[in-house]
């Protein structure tokens, strides 16, 4: 068998962190041929924003506690692993970038990107020395040494799949059937001229799920600090249960839920050539996990596979008689939020045309409160801008729902039997999820409500 | 139109030759006049931005066994790979010996050529046979041309036909013989009842196969084409590694007697449908697929369109040279036709 498996952040927070996961590696590399890819360390891509932005805004200092916090965490765990020296060039390179970074006092997206690499260059350094302290023979690439391409849009890369493909199985599986195991930078890319990018959204899931399509792998594991996906937040839900399998369009529904959850652009190259990822717990090898595949059919009677809560957002409702029958008011509407950078979770328009309702985060309510105010209300596109705060959403995820007829009796009957009023709701057409918003108070006890009536007690 | 050329061999010298030819007829009709800024070859290169003089190239090829060697104009030993970068080619025109088993440096140039924004006419099947996506992309990234015609069917534009076919109806098969050599073996041994290794030493004798001849009558050459063929026309994702191989090696003279009892004859058959194979079958005697000799025939089977074959030579230097002009052209035109 053939795997790639990624270890997240909180699985290598520290040497004892890393010392298990190469345990991990070794007790599959024996039988099974296995590629690795690394997250930074847990909170070291935060610190080294930090420096950057402080190093950018002119030092005072600054920048140096931030520099000496990242020193100290990876010598101690290069000490603690065996070898203290091990990322001296590498710590002092980035010293030296910082101090380039004060002296022009600029910070560019470029030069953000080189900083952040060096996390993910830390941490593998650190994890192929505890690799080989487990007597596993293991190579150290960063992205660009495997073969990983990129545009140009440092901060949110967008690999050339098909180059990169062809070149990590140039450069990766040579090892591979050397009987090496390749450990692989996360998250960090190059641009055709050999310029550092990340990935941005995805991040280093995306990287795993890139090295495994290029070879060909049978499945990817995504080691975490979860047991996998929930089939609600344990802490609303306490009869809440790991999901053991399901398909990668659910997923993709599941993806804004919960920070463990994978981006819908990692999951793609997994995807598309039909390769599943499982989403493990280091500090739980033993769970099954969460298995995702193509084919993941609901069991008879299954109607939902997960409640979800979104506990922070408003609402905004655009009236007035003028929009109804108007071509391009919606239009009017979204295009004024992006402008603002306000990203919206939920839209839902009536056919009446008289309203559309639009969600956000509760961050950004205010501020999209104003760019509306004055990009609809001035012009006489619309009457009325509403607000509604302390609003939840809830979504219910699963491919039961599709073509399950009375789906929607139960769900709001569950609702109305808790007295709560359901403020607006929406759903794809691709009937795998239905997502609707209660007063933000009445969000866990509805998400309760629900689990109870769709996935059982 | 600037043009780099690697390789100066068979085809790169006959491409510097027609383009000396046909100098005027091309600006007369397209207004194109290409010039041959540089030339880098196995063991040397030679560069010079107003345009090298073909007849003092041939001469110092003949004479010194590299282009390095032209007074003023030849240089050492350098990195290719930076020459292709630096120089201010338009087109790169990759005319190398091909090599499926280590195709990377021609990879390598190709990549230099379209990241340094330079558009690239390919003859060398070996980079499209393993990595045609990859590249097709990377072209596409960098928006410059990538053309290769002249590595399926040679001088006779098999690419294009099938495009052509491909546009407005659905290509549901492809069934072709695309090596000559092998054609002519097996057309041999038909003909003459000879073994395969007496078509063999006969078809080295007329210069058809090489010395080694493998790549041949293993059926590589041809599967590479087919690949080529698969991602270039069908937009299917494909490489060598997908296509199910069997040469001519095997072939018997009592095989090819009793496919002929039965009014039928053995080719080497590239075929496309739910997977990729290269196998010898035994195809009817009035197939439009029965070429003679070593000739190349491609036919498509279209949903809407029915069947349509086109039949030609498939190889040689002067006849892939006009491939690689037919794709200079082209680029020229689409080049001069954005804003």
């Amino acid at each position: 068998m053939k795997l790639v498996m990624k270890f997240g952040g909180t699985s290598l927070a520290d040497a004892e962190c890393m010392c298990r996961c190469a345990a991990l590696v070794k007790s599959r590399a024996g039988r099974d041929r296995v590629a690795v890819v690394a997250s930074a360390m847990d909170g070291v891509t935060e610190e080294l924003l930090a420096l950057a932005e402080a190093a950018a805004s002119g030092g005072h200092g600054v920048p140096d506690a931030h520099l000496a916090a990242l020193r100290r965490r990876h010598e101690q765990a290069a000490q603690a692993l065996g070898e203290p020296g091990l990322l001296a060039p590498l710590l002092d390179r980035l010293e030296r970038l910082a101090e380039g970074i004060e002296a022009v006092a600029e910070l560019t997206p470029r030069s953000r990107d080189a900083v952040l690499s060096f996390g993910e260059r830390l941490s593998t350094a650190l994890l192929h020395r505890a690799l080989a302290g487990a007597g596993v023979a293991s190579r150290a690439f960063t992205g660009q040494e495997a073969g990983l391409v990129t545009d140009g849009r440092f901060g949110d890369a967008e690999p050339l799949v098909e180059l990169s493909l062809y070149q990590a199985a140039e450069t990766l599986g040579p090892a591979i059937a050397a009987g090496e195991t390749p450990v692989v930078t996360g998250f960090i890319a190059a641009t055709q001229h050999g310029v550092v990018t990340t990935l941005g959204r995805g991040g280093s899931d995306y990287t795993a799920t890139l090295v495994g399509a290029a070879l060909k792998a049978d499945e990817i594991w995504i080691w975490s600090d979860v047991d996998g996906l929930m089939s609600a937040d344990p802490r609303i839900v306490s009869g809440a249960r790991r999901l053991d399998r399901i398909s990668f369009p659910e997923a993709v529904e599941m993806a804004q839920f919960g920070a463990k959850a994978m981006h819908p652009r990692a999951l793609e190259p997994a995807a598309e050539r039909g390769i599943p990822v499982r989403m493990k717990n280091t500090f739980n090898p033993e769970g099954q996990g969460t298995l995702i595949v193509n084919e993941a059919a609901p069991a008879p009677g299954e109607i939902a596979r997960s409640i979800h809560l979104l506990r922070d957002t408003g609402l905004i409702t655009v009236t007035g008689a003028a929009m109804i029958g108007r071509v391009g008011t919606a239009a009017r509407l979204f295009q004024t939020l992006s402008e603002h950078g306000i990203n919206i979770r939920m839209i839902s328009q009536s056919v009446s045309e008289a309203a559309i309702t639009v969600a956000v985060t509760g961050a950004q309510l205010e501020a999209a409160r104003a760019a509306l105010e004055v990009g609809l209300l001035r012009t006489g596109a619309a009457r009325h801008v509403l607000v509604e705060e302390d609003v939840a959403i809830i979504a219910v995820v699963g491919s039961g729902l599709r073509g399950t007829p009375g789906v929607a009796a139960r769900l709001f009957g569950a609702v109305a039997r808790k007295r709560v009023n359901v403020i607006a709701i929406a759903q794809g057409s691709s009937e795998l999820s239905v997502s609707f918003a209660v007063a933000r108070a009445a969000g866990p006890e509805i998400v309760r409500a629900l689990h109870e009536e769709l996935i059982g007690a | 139109m600037k043009l780099l050329l690697v390789g100066y061999g068979v085809v790169g010298q006959a491409l510097a030759r027609l383009l000396e030819a046909e100098r005027a007829a091309l600006y007369a009709r397209h207004a194109f006049s290409p010039s041959l800024v540089g030339v880098i070859d196995s063991r040397g290169a030679a560069a010079d931005p107003r345009g090298l003089d073909v007849a003092a190239l041939h001469e110092a090829k003949r004479s010194h066994g590299t282009v390095g060697a032209l007074p003023i104009y030849g240089l050492g030993d350098l990195d290719p790979i930076e020459l292709i970068v630096e120089s201010e080619a338009q087109v790169l025109v990759e005319a190398t010996p091909t090599s499926v088993a280590a195709p990377g440096p021609s990879i390598a140039r190709l990549k230099a050529a379209f990241r340094s924004g330079k558009h690239a006419v390919c003859v060398n099947k070996g980079p499209l046979a393993v990595a045609l996506p990859a590249l097709l992309e990377l072209a596409r990234h960098n928006q410059v041309e990538f053309r290769f015609s002249g590595t399926v069917g040679g001088g006779t534009p098999m690419l294009n036909f099938a495009q052509e076919c491909a546009r407005g109806d659905h290509v549901t098969a492809v069934r072709a013989v695309l090596n000559g050599t092998t054609n002519f073996i097996l057309w041999r041994m038909a003909l003459e009842g000879e073994t395969f290794h007496a078509a063999l030493a006969e078809a080295m004798r007329l210069g058809y196969a090489e010395r080694d001849p493998s790549a041949d009558v293993d059926g590589i050459d041809t599967a590479t084409k087919l690949v080529i063929l698969a991602n270039g026309v069908l937009r299917r994702a494909c490489a060598i590694g997908d296509v199910s191989i069997t040469g001519i090696r095997g072939v018997t003279r009592e095989q090819v007697e009793r496919a002929r009892a039965s009014r039928h004859v053995i080719k080497l058959v590239a075929e496309i449908d739910h997977g990729l194979s290269v196998a010898p079958r035994e195809v009817p005697a009035d197939s439009p697929l029965n070429v003679p000799a070593n000739l190349n025939a491609l036919s498509l089977e279209l949903r809407t369109g029915g069947d349509v074959t086109l039949v030609g030579r498939g190889a040689g230097g002067p006849e892939t040279a006009t491939a690689v002009l037919r794709d200079l052209i082209d680029i020229w035109h689409s080049i001069g036709s954005t804003p």
